[in-house]
């Protein structure tokens, strides 16, 4: 009898087994499945199932290895030697060696478009002295090196295939991951299947579903109906719908991002500092959390969220305190000061905009909102066309990734125009350096400075949530936000 | 009647150039460029100036549109500045799913807006007609995010009868296609038919009270044949001028239901061009919107000549 009951439940075992497809539900659709092209943030959701990467992070946000399976950082940090793990083969048959590794390496760095440049400019040479061997060489001692190896610029292509598909990659991507891509219909699909004879064993689920669903009352109710498993992001709001329902579940974890508002220190008023420090210091961190998150966020005092390598108790959440925002203001001479807060739409942005401006009216800010679609707000903040804007950042797994473009002069993500001659050293010696405590102590001297002179307010650290079917198990959240859906299983 | 149709062709091809030029001086009004857009958080200044050029706007704006000409004439629309796809390729993708979204929506529209418009004009101010009255208001007035996703949380959620959304080909699964196109459908088709009712109601009223029918009657017509034979067919020229009109509003008023119910159509494909600034995709498909509207009220023209043969000797 429990040899039968044994046979019949490894029997349903196995056709359970036999069609396991998993959809998920994203926000947008992924535009462009190719490692050196990509600049969207859901590309990176699906690509993570395509392309093997040389170094993957974890939930600890440590490097592990993936294709690489251990590496030597030698002369100075100039010098990275990995060993690759052999016997790899993309989807296409192509053998994934040294070559192959150096190839990609070398695509995302030469390739007209590449949004990949900038990572790898600190890369002087890439050479392959044998088939499991790269060694990569730089210009000058870069420690993000590993964490950008873990994200798209690592992300191996079979090179085959790169070169005959040409710009076309996108559309036709070949890897050797986990899965391997299908089809692609826009605005409705992106289909992978898994790759039966990948090299670390065949994923447990068999076919692996993306649909956009750019509305999140729209993504929730697929996900309580049913025709999607699991979802990504959340809004607030949905959360306590999802987890009323039985067969669901919402995880909030940690997120590597922060938000904020910036200050154009380039015109008035906010060219005067302590009208600057006089608007970040009405801001209630605590209360936007409670009202606008419900308590799914963390306040922020810096770019660094609590978790991540860099962060540092030294660094203290601002407190709202209206009459020493009030005092600043008399200090500059202002006793009341207009200006115009630009957002984009959505439900979150326009609540925040509304909770910053009665916040600062509290002491004597006159705050107009102004909204505009985000192609808008991203030129009009480019060209310092703004009073103060709210745009945040999605965070990267190193701490160089959340604050060099901010704070150094003429960094790309600078929109407020800070120019700081310290900082600037400050920023260049941290990223130069190889070990974290002493990346993190000069970090903490520039923050110091950096919050003193408060070109950017920040208000709090963005989470990750997912809403998902209690059927699924087996991915881990990882807090860069991309689901790994390698050992996912859906019983 | 054929010359009446050729010369009505070819006086859209001046118009549909006037569209062209309007097309592309309105989508360079936007502001927002592509490329940054694009390139997002990873916007490096040289990698702005690589997809600028890649993506051809390093070109004098006069050169940019005498070349999208010169490929419009060899029928050749583009290619998408997101994925490099064709945008010929990406409206065939696409329009086929709207159509049928219309389609159904008119059929279910017209099916609706019959029996009640006829209802409610052959007994004015009964209880039949009242009831009809509000319920034609309640459909105009309902905006179609608003029922669109009551619609999805009464059937999709609450009784899990059909799914929230999701998309096959009519041809891979018809049954299926249906049954999940039936909720956007309704979506779309409510406020069509309540404008319908409306226009049938009131048109059916007029030609009731001509001398015409009063003759049929007063021949000994029975009543149902009056309506169905004599009056009817009159009132419909109205009514299918606003038909046509409600087709052209079908496929502008598909943006909203096809985002709602994910539907992968001509109105989502919109959406995502105008938020990524895919220039070469919003001309293409605003300039395949007005072709399209242009055949439509070409149509309605020859529709009206076989309702009414006056209108062919005219």
């Amino acid at each position: 009898m429990t040899r039968m009951l044994l046979s019949i439940s490894l029997m349903l075992a196995l056709t359970t087994a036999a069609a396991e497809t998993l959809t998920v539900g994203l926000d947008a659709d992924p535009p462009r499945l190719d490692p050196a092209l990509s600049t969207a943030f859901v590309d990176r959701q699906v690509m993570n199932q395509i392309f093997d990467k040389l170094v993957d992070v974890n939930e600890q946000l440590k490097i592990v290895p993936m294709v690489a399976k251990s590496w030597k950082v030698t002369n100075g940090g100039l010098t990275y030697t990995f060993k690759l793990n052999t016997g790899i083969k993309f989807t296409d048959g192509t053998p994934l060696d040294a070559a192959a590794v150096k190839y990609s390496i070398e695509r995302n760095m030469t390739l007209e478009g590449s949004a990949r440049k900038g990572e790898l400019a600190s890369v002087k040479d890439v050479s392959a002295p044998d088939a499991s061997t790269v060694v990569i060489t730089l210009k000058a001692p870069y420690g993000p090196l590993l964490a950008v190896l873990s994200d798209r610029a690592g992300m191996i292509v079979s090179p085959t295939a790169a070169k005959k598909a040409g710009a076309d990659f996108a559309n036709s991507p070949v890897g050797s991951g986990p899965f391997s891509f299908v089809s692609r219909k826009r605005q409705d699909n992106v289909t992978l299947k898994a790759n039966a004879s990948y090299w670390r064993g065949k994923a447990k689920l068999d076919t692996l579903v993306y649909r956009p669903f750019p509305d999140g009352d729209v993504r929730v109710a697929n996900l309580l109906s049913g025709a999607v498993q699991i979802i990504t992001p959340v809004d607030p709001k949905d959360i306590a719908t999802i987890k009323k329902n039985t067969k669901l579940d919402a995880t909030t974890y940690q997120g590597l991002g922060f938000q904020g508002v910036w200050m154009n220190v380039t015109r008035p008023p906010f060219n005067n500092k302590q009208v600057r420090q006089a608007f970040s210091q009405t801001l209630d961190r605590e209360a936007i959390n409670k009202v606008v998150f419900l308590n799914t966020v963390k306040p922020a005092g810096g770019p660094f969220p609590p978790g991540t390598p860099a962060y540092s108790p030294a660094i203290k959440v601002q407190n709202a305190d209206v009459a020493a925002a009030q005092k600043k203001l008399a200090q500059a001479g202002k006793s009341n000061v207009s200006f115009t807060l630009l957002t984009s739409p959505g439900a979150v942005n326009a609540q925040l905009a509304q909770l910053y401006q009665a916040m600062a009216s509290q002491a004597g800010f006159n705050v107009k909102i102004e909204t505009v679609e985000f192609g808008t707000l991203l030129d009009r903040a480019d060209k310092r066309n703004y009073d103060a804007v709210m745009l945040g950042w999605s965070g990267r797994p190193d701490p160089d990734g959340n604050i060099y473009d901010f704070f150094h002069t003429g960094g790309v993500n600078n929109q407020a125009g800070y120019a700081n001659p310290a900082i600037d050293t400050l920023l260049e010696k941290a990223r130069a350096q190889n070990a974290m405590s002493a990346r993190v102590a000069t970090y903490n001297v520039a923050l110091g400075k950096i919050l003193d002179d408060a070109p950017y307010a920040f208000t709090y650290f963005s989470s990750n949530t997912i809403g998902a079917s209690k059927a699924l198990s087996g991915v881990p959240l990882v807090p860069d936000g991309i689901l790994r859906f390698y050992t996912a299983d859906l019983k | 009647m054929l010359i009446f149709a050729v010369r009505r062709l070819l006086a859209a091809i001046p118009t549909l150039l006037v569209v062209t030029l309007l097309v592309f001086s309105l989508v360079r009004l936007l502001p927002g460029d592509p490329a940054r857009l694009q390139l997002g958080e990873e916007a490096t200044p040289q990698a702005l100036t690589e997809l600028r050029h890649q993506m051809g706007l390093d070109r004098p704006v006069a050169v940019q549109y005498v070349n999208w000409l010169a490929d419009l004439g060899h029928l050749n629309l583009g290619r998408s500045l997101q994925d490099h796809t064709s945008v010929a390729g990406l409206i065939g993708q696409k329009l086929p799913t709207t159509f049928e979204l219309a389609v159904l929506s008119l059929l279910l529209a017209v099916a609706l807006a019959l029996p009640a418009g006829i209802a409610s004009a052959v007994r004015p101010g009964s209880w039949i007609d009242r009831l009809v009255t509000l319920l034609a208001l309640s459909g105009i007035s309902l905006p179609s995010f608003f029922l669109g996703i009551l619609l999805v949380y009464v059937f999709s959620v609450n009784l899990a009868w059909i799914p929230a959304s999701g998309y096959v080909d009519l041809q891979e699964n018809p049954g299926l296609n249906l049954k999940l196109m039936l909720l956007p459908a309704v979506t779309l088709g409510i406020g069509s038919a309540a404008v319908l009712t409306r226009f049938l109601r009131s048109s059916l009223l007029e030609v009731l009270n001509q001398d015409y029918v009063r003759t049929a009657r007063a021949k000994g017509v029975a009543g149902r044949l009056v309506i169905a034979k004599h009056a009817l067919r009159n009132a419909l020229i109205p009514v299918v001028t606003v038909l046509g009109l409600q087709l052209g509003g079908l496929l502008g008023g598909a943006v909203v239901t096809e985002q709602i119910f994910s539907v992968p159509g001509f109105g989502r494909l919109l959406v995502d061009a105008v938020f990524t600034r895919d220039l070469p995709v919003i001309q293409g498909m605003v300039l395949t919107s007005a072709a399209l509207v242009f055949l439509v009220s070409f149509l309605i023209d020859l529709a009206y000549g076989a309702i009414d043969p006056r209108v062919r000797y005219a």
